[in-house]
């Protein structure tokens, strides 16, 4: 896309959600656990921003402090800010929300679906009671209207015959239906922002495909603003606008889908790419997976200045000494390496 | 040598000495003359599977979950009997095989699993773990036994100092390669590993890819390598079957599967898959129908973007598209 378009399109988004400098600790017997140590990101109506990263690196943690969910015992937010901007325009500071006012955002504005439908659906409840609850609560319908309208989501979210489904409890359904009525009642708030957490992640690929296409769609024709957490790099391509990369509670990169997966700017994004099980290259021969050396870093203990230079293959002392911090590398593209401009990725 | 010839030659050798053949390989369950086994009919989980694997060749087997991988698996190992049909190993037919000597033949053949986890006790030391079947299936007894798990540990990149320690004390990517090493601790000549890099981690998940490739050509093991993830199956097989409803659908060289699919199932597959293709012609609609009560006829047509009436009336037999390149489907006018 030319780049003139391309900036017109950016800011043709309004703004819907802006996180900056979160940090979610959780303090346990063995330590402080920094899950979320620094995390920025935006996403603005109608635009998808993919969340990826290997398990462990703050995805779930980061989507939870959005949405308030964490308990207050165990999870400390830190510092950083939250502001959800609503539909008038208006920006609301999430972390200094009433409880009341958050349960009103959860009803009214944000969503979150997880990868487990089952653990978010009650068993002893119909799933037309599931989904014409909030409903009811949130937007005043009475009782025959709030299942027609649960009828209608249902239809809307690809389950055929829905008179049929909708008195079915959620053991009755396979995997890729119960998450059908996940999003059905996601929807039924008519959110601007949807937080979608691995959504596909236990399903086929077939069904992945469906849910993926499904979800696609209802932001189209809603405009709604989504956040698509994965630890699958395959599936950023096929949904996101821009994604951000993170590693060890923090985003090291973050940019446009192109060009992140083209020219990745950080050598985890790059190291992350080479092991990939991919097509053949332009020669028909197998590509040789690259595995990066080394492993995980322990939560408890991250190691200093750069989390990723214990495995990266262009680590020097500085990054051994310093902090880096994102820095621009080109326009709506940032990367957290202090070694950007030296190295060839 | 052309790829052509190539493929032909080991045709030829796969029909001339398979390591592991199987004939109308069946297997129905919940039928066995229970108390409900009037009521409802049985679980076709793997119907009337023909196959042969040569030594040294890497064999994939794909579909949905619930098309019976693992379940074609343990058969192909006798770890569960078969309703009917044979398998023999190496020529000899596994099911007329007592127990005792049974026993004594699995040193030949083994199993990794996708969750390590659960393959490993957790209260023994991984030397525990790996001196047992050396002990078992070689015969050797104290420090020949420890010498010879050392060695296999270091096969799968670990060493001695891991010996006294749980399982527990290794990531995830770690346990694989302990549970890697356990299988090849009788030496085995046939390994089955039943999505051995599903649980783990991308970084992970090519380092384990990458041993597996290496010891299979050290040690010129011949494997069944079961996955739901095509672009991890690309990378380390030289055939493909591909099952749905526990029948074969298609049965080809890797590349001539993933450039040349010939199956309707396959391509709908394939397409799903992400980064696979760039095309996304059909989605494929629906879900996998229930195996105890399959559709006549060609047992895919109720979600085939190509079916017609008389995919509801023939079963289509495996058959012939291109060098060793089989599929059952009755059309051969479509274009996928
Ligand atoms: N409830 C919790 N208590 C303690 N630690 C937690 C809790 N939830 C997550 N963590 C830790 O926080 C880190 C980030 O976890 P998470 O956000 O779930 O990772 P991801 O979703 O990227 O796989 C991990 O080290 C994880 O163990
Ligand atoms: N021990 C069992 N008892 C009853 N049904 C089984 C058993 N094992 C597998 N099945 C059924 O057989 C079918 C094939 O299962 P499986 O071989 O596990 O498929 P896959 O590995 O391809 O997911 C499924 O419908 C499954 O529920
Ligand atoms: S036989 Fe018919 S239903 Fe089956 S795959 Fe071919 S076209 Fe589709
Ligand atoms: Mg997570
Ligand atoms: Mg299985």
């Amino acid at each position: 896309m030319p780049l003139i378009e391309q900036a017109v399109e950016t800011a043709a988004r309004r703004p819907v959600l802006s996180v900056q400098n979160l940090k979610t600790h959780f303090l346990t017997d063995a330590g402080v656990i920094k899950a979320v140590n620094g995390v920025s990101l935006s996403v603005g109506e109608g635009e998808t921003l993919a969340v990826v990263g290997e398990s462990g690196s703050g995805k779930s943690v980061t989507g939870l402090t959005v949405m308030r969910l964490l308990g207050r015992t165990t999870a400390r937010v830190v510092g950083g800010s939250i502001e959800f901007i609503d539909r008038d325009g208006k920006a609301i500071d999430l972390l200094n929300l009433s409880d009341m006012g958050m349960e009103k955002v959860r009803g009214h504005d944000i969503a979150m679906i997880f990868q487990d439908p089952m653990s978010s659906l009650n068993p002893v409840f119909t799933i037309g009671n599931q989904i014409a609850e909030p409903i009811r609560i949130h937007q005043g319908y009475g009782k025959k209207e709030a299942r027609a309208k649960a009828l209608d989501l249902l239809r809307q979210v690809g389950i055929s015959d829905p008179e049929s489904r909708i008195d079915s409890y959620p053991h009755q359904l396979s995997g890729g239906m119960r998450q059908r009525v996940m999003i059905a009642i996601a929807l039924a708030c008519d959110p601007r922002l949807l937080i979608a957490d691995e959504p596909t992640t236990a399903l086929d690929v077939t069904i992945q495909a469906q849910i993926m296409a499904l979800l696609k769609q209802l932001q189209a024709e809603r405009n709604m603003a989504m956040i698509f957490v994965t630890h699958d790099l395959k599936l950023v391509d096929e949904i996101a606008d821009r994604v951000a990369v993170m590693y060890a509670s923090q985003v090291v990169e973050e940019g446009p889908v192109d060009q992140v997966l083209g020219h990745p700017r950080h050598p985890y994004t790059k190291a992350l790419l080479e092991c990939i099980p991919s097509r053949r290259d332009a020669q028909g021969e197998r590509r040789q997976l690259h595995p990066i050396p080394g492993t995980l870093p322990n939560p408890l203990s991250p190691p200093s200045g750069c989390r990723f230079h214990p495995r990266c293959a262009f680590a020097a002392d500085i990054c051994i000494a310093s902090d880096p911090e994102l820095e621009a590398v080109a326009r709506d593209h940032v990367t957290r390496c202090l070694r950007w401009q030296e190295v060839a990725l | 040598m052309s790829e052509q010839a190539d493929i032909e030659r080991s045709a030829a050798e796969i029909r001339v000495q398979p390591l592991l053949s199987a004939r109308g390989i069946t297997r129905h369950f919940g039928n066995d003359g229970g108390m409900f086994s009037k009521a409802s009919a049985p679980i076709r989980a793997v119907e009337g599977v023909d196959l042969d694997i040569a030594s040294g060749e890497v064999l994939g087997v794909v579909g949905e979950s619930g098309s019976g991988k693992s379940t074609l698996g343990r058969l192909v190992l006798r770890l569960i009997e078969p309703t009917s049909g044979t398998v023999s190993f190496d020529g000899k037919d596994l099911c007329s095989l007592q127990t005792g000597e049974m026993r004594r033949f699995r040193r030949h053949m083994q199993m990794i699993f996708q969750d390590p986890f659960s393959s490993l006790n957790a209260r023994m030391t991984i030397g525990d773990a790996l001196v047992e079947p050396i002990a078992l299936h070689l015969g050797l007894r104290g420090q020949a036994a420890r010498d010879a798990a050392v060695g296999v540990l270091e096969r799968v990149g670990l060493h001695a100092d891991h010996m006294k320690r749980y399982p527990r004390m290794f990531s995830g990517g770690q346990r694989q390669r302990i549970a890697i090493a356990r299988a090849l601790a009788s030496s085995p000549r046939f390994i089955v590993a039943d999505e051995p890099v599903s649980a783990l981690d991308v970084s992970v998940q090519a380092e384990v890819i990458n041993l597996l490739q290496q010891l299979q050509k050290e040690l010129g093991l011949t494997l069944m390598f079961i996955s739901h993830d095509l672009s991890v199956v690309e990378v380390i097989t030289d055939r493909v079957m591909v099952l749905y409803l526990g029948r074969v659908m298609e049965l080809a060289p890797t590349e001539s599967l993933y450039g040349n699919p010939a199956h309707p199932y396959t391509a709908a597959l394939l397409q799903a898959a992400p980064g696979m293709t760039s095309v996304k012609k059909h989605i494929l609609k629906g879900e996998i129908p229930s195996p105890a009560n399959p559709p006549s006829g060609c047992v895919f047509r109720t979600r085939c973007p190509f079916a017609i009436d008389a995919c509801a009336h023939t079963v289509p037999t495996l058959r012939p598209v291109g060098p060793d390149h089989l599929k059952a489907c009755i059309r051969d006018d479509i274009e996928l």
